[in-house]
Formats: structure tokens, sequence, C-alpha cells
């Protein structure tokens, strides 16, 4: 058999005159091309001029052969302007790497003039028309093969919508493509316009589908920010079947999680505005029902004021039953649409998570005395930071023991650290909607009556009243804006800026904005610094025109506090806008003003939140090399976290030489944006970066690393990581040294607290579970970032807590009985165990350096242990006799066992087993989110797979009687017995203390006061 | 038979009747036909598909690339020669197996040698030559074509041109011819460099004209440059126009020796 040996024949044949030789030559050229390109270089001349010879009718072919030397010469762009020429002979679906990498080649030219002319608004001037075939012909190829996926990607980044929809509909599940497309455009698409014309296709397409996934589209409104259409999807449900009355609570409570107060409320308004004739008497009530809020104890939200009044009138309906058939509908919407509307308030959802924490509280106070004893007396910033560090373990969950036991302690607090400490009520009863007025009542400036109480605990109330209220306040706007306007003191004037700015949040509100400015143009330093935040606060993400005027006197002011308020504020504003913001981060970035550049970096970090934006990322490191103030550096080191916190995996990798930095700023930056944006993953290279900096040679640095090691750690216990028992016992031998840093002691002290947030049960989270960012969190961490100016301003982190729970609910919004399966290992996500009464570690040390507080300690926490023990038993033995199974005596025992600390019994315990029962409502950490599996006989059915979080549930058998847990019905104990549905295998875990909350609400703690 | 080889060796056959009368018009026309007919032929280079007539096509196939290099000898056209031999080569090279080797094989491939020497490419000649295998250096007709190179490197421009009288193909001829034009470029070159001036007489000599009228017309065809005055022929325009540069070799002696100086200190 011959082999070809070189293609000068042929190359020869080209110049053959009769045009059927040539012809001949090209094809076999074209054949060969691979082999023999070095040879055919030397005449591309040739063939080019046989392309452009009008006459010769193979003029295509002629290109594809130069476009394929082209090609072997690695001349892409040239090869691709002659691959165009080549025309149909082109085979987009040719599989060898030249057809390969020029389509690439191709696409990649294709989405950049496409991005390109969007940006210039002149559509498709100079766009080459062949080019757009090819791309037009891989599209439609790739949709015949079915590869919609690839499609999809391509449609997206070319911008060619109308053959995305074409992908979409053809593909065989619709509803993946759609899902698909989603992720598709949160994490690859970073032009904000462009992402919201993407959304807005996919909602078209959603709603053109036969059987819509309403959860998904009310998910792309809400990004769009069209509650018009949400409230038109919502009602139909609403007025459809039960399970379609399901589907909207489950909707309004994803709606929920992802905190976008103002759009909430619109869509409250016109839920409430659309049906107004059938409800039409009931407006005035509910309208009116926000002043009569203003008088001191009105403890009723107005939202839950509407839905009784809605109840009302429903009863009153069908008393009357005129029609009854019409009325026995309009009843079943009205009653509904009440429900929804205290989901969409937010109500129920924080009322539950209020339940959980109270029940399944599981804070540690051992630790807390630990802490307590150690730190020095005078020292204010220990004693204010433990005060801080109790707030925070036990936020959300309303116990207030351990300040109760406390008081003369507590009583050392005087001035700012008074106002700190009385804001830290506010962190513990966060959420607690109905009573938290009454809590701080107090502690709250009392109208008429000469004020008995320090301005500082009276402005730390109102800040209280605020973290209460967080994102939920319209309650109690009223009340914090009439306390700002009847006050001089600049302390008072200062929280009360404070609890209106988180109240508020995001609403925009005029006439609140109106009133912090007022106090701001008072130009003092104190009330001016929180003024400024507040601004922000009330607009976020609105980027309005007063981001220019609150620069305008950024410029004009002395004092720095105020111009560092004004930046942080300036910067909320802009939350989330992304390319929108680019001028005023310009503006700021250029300033003279270090803090004014320091806001810039803040606008920069919450303009691009978590869209891992290039641009961004490379500005922010830009500066955290660049700039000449140590503020600014840091500042950008740290924004960092904002921006990548979508991808923590990338975090620890972009920040690892900054964290290795010689200036210690910039190193405390890199801790702390490990920490916001790894946030409740326990990533281990991150644990890995921050493990060194614990141990830095200066000490801020070692409080910013200890206090992002606890946010990474949140929720992950020792069998999970090891590194998380080393980290509790180096916080503990921190905090113990008397030789350390106050600034370490410091951050050992909150790190301590932020380990065990919430009593064991939140995590901090960022992002939504379907990947929306989560404002108030965000925000949240962006002020609390600000505590290295401004202590109080540490509480702002419990706006990024979130319960690690699952709560499922039936139609009546209660809490039933429902089980389901975590396919891990029990310990795997268990709580951490208890700490030991002081025996082997403290009980060594103590007797040497003091003797008679160390014994009265000693007892005081046995006591305390014992207390607690007792406060546990006779719970666990409710459990026992209401679920009626064995072996939850038994866990409740083991628990006191534990409790009682012997490793041994650790050990008699049999081989653990590789899947856990949890009951519902459930603690369900991050982690073990994937191992959740739900049980197929059992008698609800979730309505959205979703394994956290608050989820809808299906009652299977309608007509038994419902078991409920967290509720205060009385039935639920007798029954139990009967239902039997329950198995014999009753988790080990959650049992013992979910039944701790047979009484649904907590009791109203006593007031108390302490006196400085 | 296969049709189409009819058609062609009927074509071929009239082909060979007209290039016998030496009708080149007649036989560039029949040629041209004879070439697209045999790109219908699968068994041809490049594609080389075993047909059942695959010998037969690649034999006559090869005859008529023979014929189409003798013709366009004959026809002195020195681009189809190539463009035909560069088509023929693939059945030399590439064929051996398959069909027996041509007894005009040699003579062509020596005819090439020429043509490259003719036309001064004596990079190709060598590549080409090299390419050939060591047995077939004593081919007349390739020693020849060496043989001549080598004189005409050596400068024994005689001996080239008594070469003519030694062919060992008529075909030669033409090419020689050429070559006497080529080493009298070689030798305008060479006298030059050598000569400031020289006598009509002695430069028509040199240049191997008869009379004047043909030096003085090569002259302005090829030679615009040079000037005739006094009797004589003068090349100082080209030597004027070919500035002498001076090495400025103080200067780099200087520079290096800075250089090496600079060294040692950092050193």
């Amino acid at each position: 058999m011959a082999v070809v040996s070189s293609a000068s024949g042929l190359i020869a044949m080209l110049h053959e005159p009769h045009p059927a030789l040539k012809l001949h030559a090209l094809d076999k050229l074209n054949s060969l091309v691979h082999l023999f390109w070095p040879e055919i270089s030397t005449s591309v001349p040739t063939i080019e001029s046989l392309y452009e010879d009008e006459e010769f009718d193979q003029r295509q072919l002629a290109a594809l052969v130069v476009s394929k030397v082209f090609y072997y010469l690695g001349e892409l762009n040239d090869s691709l302007s002659y691959a165009l020429g080549a025309g149909p002979l082109f085979d987009v679906s040719e599989d060898t790497d030249y057809a390969h990498t020029l389509l690439a080649k191709a696409l990649d030219e294709y989405a950049s003039l496409r991005s390109k002319a969007a940006k210039s608004s002149e559509e498709e001037s100079k766009m080459d028309p062949r080019l757009e075939a090819i791309v037009e012909r891989m599209l439609d190829k790739c949709i015949l093969d079915g590869k919609y996926q690839q499609a999809m990607g391509m449609a997206i980044e070319c911008r060619r919508l109308d053959k995305l929809e074409e992908a979409i509909t053809h593909s065989d599940n619709v509803h993946g493509a759609l899902s698909y497309c989603i992720t598709l455009s949160h994490s690859f698409v970073n032009h904000r316009e462009y992402r919201c014309e993407v959304l807005r296709l996919l909602v078209k397409i959603y709603q053109r589908l036969p059987s819509p996934d309403y959860l998904s589209i009310c998910q792309c409104l809400m990004f769009l920010n069209e509650p018009d259409t949400v409230a038109t999807i919502l009602e139909k449900l609403l007025s459809g079947s039960k399970d379609d009355a399901l589907l909207a609570f489950q909707i309004a409570f994803d709606l929920v999680e992802n905190e976008h107060q103002a759009f909430l409320l619109n869509l409250i308004s016109r839920l409430a505005g659309s049906k107004s004739q059938a409800i039409d008497h009931v407006n005035p009530d509910q309208g009116s029902s926000a002043p009569t809020s203003e008088n001191g104890n009105a403890t009723a939200d107005n939202a839950v004021a509407a839905s009784e009044d809605v109840h009302m009138t429903e009863e009153s309906h069908t008393a009357n039953g005129t029609s009854q058939d019409i009325n026995q509908t309009d009843a079943t919407y009205n009653e509904r649409l009440g429900k929804i509307k205290g989901i969409l308030s937010g109500e129920t959802s924080i009322q539950l998570t209020l339940q959980f924490l109270y029940s399944h509280n599981r804070s540690d106070l051992l630790i807390l005395k630990t802490i307590k004893q150690s730190v020095e007396m005078r020292n204010s910033v220990c004693h204010s930071a433990t005060i801080c560090a109790n707030a925070i373990m036990h936020a959300g969950t309303t116990v207030d023991t351990f300040l109760r036991e406390n008081l003369e302690w507590l009583s050392r607090a005087t001035n700012w650290a008074k106002f700190s400490a009385t804001a830290g009520l506010g962190v513990i009863h966060g959420g607690h909607l109905q009573q938290g007025r009454s809590l701080m009542a107090p502690y709250l400036p009392q109208t008429g009556a000469v004020g008995g109480g320090s301005p500082y605990s009276e402005g730390g109330a109102l800040y209280a009243l605020g973290l209460i209220h967080a994102n939920h306040g319209e309650g109690i706007k009223q009340f914090l804006r009439e306390s700002l306007r009847n006050t001089n003191a600049e302390v008072i004037q200062h929280g009360a800026c404070l609890g209106l700015g988180l109240a508020a949040l995001g609403t925009a509100d005029e006439v609140i904005f109106e009133d912090v400015k007022n106090v701001l143009y008072t130009d003092s330093a104190v009330a001016g610094e929180a003024a400024g935040i507040s601004m922000g606060l009330l607009m976020v993400g609105t980027a309005s025109e007063k981001a220019s005027e609150m620069l305008a006197y950024a410029h004009d002011t002395q004092h720095e506090k105020i111009i560092r308020g004004l930046a942080l504020g300036i910067a909320l504003t802009v939350y989330g806008r992304e390319e929108e913001a680019d001028t005023l981060i310009e503006q700021m970035t250029r300033d003279q003003d270090p803090i004014i550049r320091y806001g810039g970096m803040y606008a920069l970090a919450l303009g691009y939140r978590g869209t891992s934006n290039n641009k961004a990322i490379h500005q922010l490191l830009h500066f955290a090399v660049s700039d000449v103030s140590d503020d600014v550096r840091r500042t950008a080191v740290l924004a960092l976290g904002f921006v990548l916190y979508s991808e923590p995996e990338q975090t620890p990798r972009i920040v690892s030489l900054l964290s290795e930095s010689y200036n210690p700023h910039v190193r405390y930056g890199a801790a702390l944006a490990v920490g916001i944006s790894c946030a409740g993953t326990g990533l281990s290279d991150a644990i890995s970066l921050l493990e060194p900096l614990t141990s830095d040679v200066v000490d801020f640095v070692r409080q910013g690393a200890l206090i992002a090691m606890a946010m990474v750690m949140i929720q992950t216990n020792e069998s999970c990581d090891s590194r998380v028992g080393t980290f509790r016992r180096q916080l503990e031998k921190i905090i113990l040294d008397k030789h350390e840093d106050t600034m370490s002691k410091m951050g050992a002290i909150l790190a301590s607290g932020i380990l065990d947030a919430g009593g064991r049960n939140v995590t901090i989270k960022l992002l939504s579970k379907t990947k929306h960012d989560k404002i108030t969190a965000v925000v949240g961490l962006a002020v609390f970032s600000q505590f290295w100016y401004w202590y109080p301003l540490l509480y702002f982190i419990s706006l990024a807590f979130s319960p690690t729970a699952f709560i499922g609910l039936n139609y009546d919004l209660k809490v039933p009985k429902f089980e389901f399966l975590s396919n891990a290992k029990p310990s795997l996500f268990e709580y951490p165990r208890p700490t030991a009464p002081p025996t082997s570690t403290s009980a060594i040390k103590m007797p040497t350096a003091v003797l008679s507080t160390a014994a009265k300690a000693k007892s005081r926490a046995k006591k305390d242990a014992e207390h607690k023990a007792a406060s546990e038993k006779p719970s666990s033995d409710d459990t026992s006799s209401g679920s009626t199974s064995g072996k939850t005596s038994k866990s409740s025992e083991k628990d006191t066992d534990a409790m009682q600390v012997d490793s041994a019994s650790e050990k008699k315990v049999e081989p653990e087993p590789s899947y856990e029962v949890l009951t519902n409502p459930a603690r369900v950490v991050p982690a073990q989110e994937k191992y959740i599996r739900f049980l197929e006989e059992s008698r609800y059915v979730p309505v959205k797979l979703a394994p956290a979080g608050f989820v809808l549930l299906k009652d299977l058998q309608p007509t038994e009687v419902e078991v409920l847990t967290l509720s205060d019905a009385p039935t639920t104990l007798p029954t139990t017995a009967g239902g039997g549905a329950a198995t014999a295998t009753t988790g080990q875990q959650g049992s013992g203390s979910s039944a701790m909350a047979v009484d649904e609400e907590p009791q109203p703690p006593q007031p108390f006061e302490y006196s400085g | 038979m296969d049709p189409k080889l009819v058609e062609v060796t009927q074509l071929f056959e009239r082909f060979k009747a007209a290039f016998v009368r030496n009708d080149f018009g007649a036989c560039t026309n029949l040629l041209s036909q004879l070439k697209v007919l045999l790109t219908k032929f699968p068994s041809l280079p490049p594609s080389y598909q075993e047909t059942p007539n695959a010998v037969q096509e690649l034999a006559i196939a090869r005859d008529i690339y023979e014929h189409a290099v003798v013709l366009s000898v004959k026809t002195e056209d020195q681009d189809a020669f190539e463009r035909d031999f560069f088509q023929l080569k693939p059945f030399y090279t590439d064929t051996c197996g398959i069909i027996p080797s041509s007894p005009q094989e040699y003579p062509i491939l020596g005819l090439n040698l020429l043509r490259l020497l003719v036309q001064n490419r004596i990079a190709e000649f060598h590549t080409e030559l090299e390419l050939l295998p060591q047995s077939s250096l004593e081919n007349p007709c390739i020693k020849h074509a060496v043989e001549l190179e080598q004189s005409f490197m050596e400068g024994a421009y005689n001996r080239v041109l008594s070469a003519r009288q030694t062919v060992p193909h008529d075909t030669y001829v033409y090419f020689l011819d050429l070559l006497a034009k080529t080493v009298r470029d070689e030798i305008a070159g060479c006298s030059e460099k050598a000569y400031d001036y020289l006598s009509i007489n002695d430069a028509k000599k040199i240049l191997m004209f008869s009379t004047d009228q043909e030096l003085s017309e090569y002259i302005t065809e090829e030679h615009p440059e040079w000037e005739i005055k006094n009797g004589c022929v003068f090349f100082q325009k080209a030597k004027e126009s070919q500035p002498c540069k001076e090495i400025p070799a103080l200067q780099l002696i200087n520079q290096t020796l800075s250089y090496a100086r600079e060294l040692e200190r950092i050193i």
C-alpha cells in the first residue's frame, strides 16, 4: 500500500490552468491538510488568491483549506475569518480538534461582540452575519442532539434569548432545564440587567407550562421585584384546592427567607388590595391598628391584628349565611389570606423560630461562668465582651438566666458599656415581636414622667428594640420615631437611629429618612455616626439619589465619626446594584479622605456581594496592596469576603498570600474575609488558613482570627473536624491566661459566644436555600465588621444568624408530629458535649490562684449544673410519658449521664447506628442537609423536598386526628397513645428537648432591672 | 475494461500521435483533457485506493505525466515543467511497490536537476539530490547533472559549456542552452567585482559574444548601470553604488573592553 509522502504534487496542480484540476487539488488538499500543513503553508497565498477569485466557483473550499492551515499555524483569528468565508462547508458537527477549537473561538467572538453591542446599545451594528450563522447552526445542532445544557449555556453567553427559549422548550425535562438556567443566570451572568432579562424569559416559559413550578417562578419574580405577578399567583393558588394553598404557604415561606422587606410589604399590600371588596371592612381596622400600637403596652403587631380580624369577619360572614356557598369559599379564602399575610409579614416564621430556639436551647452556661470568673473586674473591654458573648450565645432563645443570676456583676457596666448591655437584651429576645416592647419597657425612655434611667440604658433599649424587630419593624417604627423626636440626648438619639434603621431596613421610608437626617444635621459626633449608618440601612439597595446628598455632607462635616457612619451608609445604599454602583464607587475610591475611600471598599463589597465578580476582586486586591491608609487596606481585604461568599472555596486561595502580609491590618482583613465568606461552612482550607493567624504576634490580628475561626466553625462539632475541639481548648486557654493581651482576650470571649450562638442552634448564613442573598444577614455582617471602631455594633451579627432547623408545618401552620431520616452517624452532627464542671483543668488551676472565690464559684457552678439537669429531667419525663417509647427515656438518661460527665459511660454505648430518625421540628445543621431522607410510608409528604427550613407538609390522612408538637393544644397528649403511628425508634437526640416546648410560647420572663 | 480507462487510453494514443507529429498545440489541448480525466481515477495519488484497475491506471497516468514533462521541455515552458514534474513525482516516490519503475525515471529526474541548476536554485538542487538513492548517482543522466553542478561551482565555465556536446538525452539540449545564459550572468557578476573596466574586445570574449551589437544589447537589458565609453565597458557605477562599509573596529574593541571591565567589577 502506498503512503502519501508529500503534497507538492497537489500544490503544483493548483497552478494548473484548468479549473477542474484546481478543484480536484483543493479537494484532496482539504483531506490531507492535517498531515501536510507545513508544506501547504508556503503556498497559502496561492489558495488565498483562489478564494479571492470571483470566478472560481469553489471559493468556499479554498477558504476552508486556508482556514485549516491557519489553524495549524496557530493563527486562530485568521483561521476563523476564513472559516466564516467557508460558509456551509465549515461543519459544526465535525469531531475534530480543528472544528472544536474554531467553534469555541467563534462562540467567544460572538459572545463578546454581542455583549459589546448590548453595552453600546447600537444593536448588532457590526455583527458579521456569517458569524451569527455559524453560532446559530451550532446552537440548533446542540438542540437537535439533545445537548440542551450546552445549548442553554451558549445561548446565555451569547445573549440569544430566543435560542435559549427554544432550547428550554425543546428539552425533555423542562423543569430541570429551567432550574439549571436559574443557577446559570445567578452564577455566570455578571451583568445585572441582562440577568433580569434572562429571568423574565424564564418566568415567561414557566407560565406557559401545563404545571408551572410556582416556587421557582416566585423566586425569579422576587429577584425581578415584581410583587404584582407574585400576588396574582398567590391569589390564584389561595382560591384553589387545599394543596394549592399549601403550595402558596410554601412560596410565602421561601420568599420570607430572602428577607427582602420592601418587596414583602409591597406584596402584602397588593394581596390585601386586590380582594378589597371581600374584606373591605377589615382594611380600616388594619390601618388603625398601627396608631393603637403607639400606646405603651400594645402587644400585638398589626399584621396579626389584621389576621385576627379576618378570622372574625369570616365568622360573621358564615353566621349571616345568606348565600352559604359563596360565603364558604370566601371564608376559606379569607382564612388562607390571613395565614399567608402572617407568613409574609415574617410573623409566623419568626414565631416558630423563636419556639424552636427556645425549646432546643442547648447553650452552655458553664462556659460563660468560666469566662466571667477569669475576666478581671476592672477590665471593661472584657467585661462588655462577656456580656456580648452571652447575648450571642442566647440570641433569639429568650433565655436570660445568666444575666438574672449575675445582676450585681452586670451592674459594673457603665456608660456605653451599659448601652451595649441593654442592647444585648435585644439580641437575646430577638424576634420576640409581641412582647418586645413590654420586655424592654423598664429601660425605655418614659414619656411624661421624668426619666429615672440613664440615657445610656434608654438608648441601648431603643437599639435593642431595633434588634428585636430587625427587618420586621412595621409595629415598632412609629414608637422609635417618636422616641427619636422627643429626645435631645445624643446617646438616646444614637440608639434610636440604629433601632430605626434596623426596624425599617430597606423600606426607603421617606418620613423616617427625614427624621434621621435631622439628627445628622445637628452635627453631633455620636448621634451623627448612628444616623449615617441608619440612613444607609433605610435605603439598603435602593441606589437612590440620597447617596450623593450623604456624600456631600460627609465632605462638609469635621467629625470623623460622622464621616465614617455616612461612608458605611452610602455603601449600604448601593447594596447589590453591581454595575449601577460603579460611578459612586469610583467617586468614593478616588476621594482624598481615607475614610471615604474606606466607605468605597464597603460599597464595592456590598454592591458586588456574592457575585465573585472579577472586576471587583481585581479592584479590591489593588487597593489592598496599594492604598496608603491601613484602614482602607484592611477593609479592602475584608471586602473580598463579601464579594466571594457565594463561592467560599475560593476565598482561602485568594487571600492566602495576603494573610502572610507584613502589614497586620492586611492580615486582620484576610482573617475576617475568610470568616465572612466561609461562615458556617467549616471549610477545611479556611480553618488551615486561620490557624496560624490565631497565634499571630499582633494582638488584634489574633482577635480577628479567633472571631473568624468561630464564624467558620459555628455548628461544626468535634467529630466532624477535630480542630474544632482544639480551637475550643485554645479559646479557654486564652481566656484563662492572665498575661494575654486584652484585645485577643476579647476576641476569644466573643469567639466562644459566636461558636455557641443561639443556643447552639443557629448558623451564619448569607445565602438562602435558593441561592439568593439574604439582605439582612449580609448587611448585618457588614455593620458588624465595624466593631473595630465601635463595640456596640457587635450586636449586628445577630442579624446573620439563621436557625439550623427543619420545621414541618401542616395546613394550619402548626407543627405536626413527623419523622424523617438523617442518613449519617448521629455523632457527626450532635451538639457539642456540655463542658465539664471544673474538674480537670480548672480544678488544678483555680486553687493556686484564688481560694475563697474559687470555692464559691465551684459550688455555684455545681449548683447550676444540678439546676440545669433538674430542669431537663422533668421535661424528658414528660416526653417519655407522652410518646410512650422506652428508648426516649433511655436517651434522656444518657443525656443526664453526659451532664454528670463520665467518659466511661461513652464506652458502654453499643456501636453507633449509621442513621438517625429525627422528629419535627429538628435541628439539621448545614453539613447534615445532604443526608436527610424523607420516609416513604410517612403520613405527611413535604410540598417541597427541602432538607431544612420551613417546609409545608401535605397530610395524606386528613381524616385522622393530627398529633402536634410545639403547640399548646392540649389534645395532643392523650391522642398520641392511640395514634400509634409513631414507630418505636424515636430520635435519640431531638426528642428529649422537643417536648420541652409543650407550651407554645415561652413564658415572658419577669422584668428585671439592674441599676448602675 | 473500465470505460474511463478506455477513454483515457484512446485519448492518450491521439496525444502520442500529435506528439510524434510535433503538433504541440494539439498536444497541450489533449493533455489538459487527459489530466481532468485522470482526476476521476481513485487509485491515483494521493488517494491510492486499491481498485482492480489500479496498476493500469497508475501506469498510464505516469506515462501521461512523463509525456507532459517532455512536452513542456519541448514547448520551452519552465512553469509547466515544474507543475508536471511535481505531479509526476509521487509516482516515482510512492508507487514503487505497485508498478514497475519507468525507464524514463532517471532522464526526467536529471532534467529536473538541470532545471534547478539553470534557475540557479542550488539549495533545491541539493535537496533533490539527497533524496535520490546512492545507486542512482551512477546513472549517466544524474551523473551528468551532478558533474555540471560541480563545474559550475568551481567556476570551470568552459567545461559547463562543452558539456553540451555530451548530453545523455536530446531533451537536455534546451536546458543546456539556457545554462549558457546562466553562466554568462555569473561571469558578468564576477567581472563587475574584479575589474574597474574592460575593453570591449575583452568583454566580448569573456562574455562570449561574437559581435559588439550583441554585447551592447546585453548590457542595456541586463546591466543598465554599466557604461560604454572610449571603447571600454566601465563598471564603476556599480562599484560606487556598492558602498564599502568600513568596519568600526576601533569603536567595537573599545566597547567590548569596557564591557569586560564592567563585568569584572560587578563580579
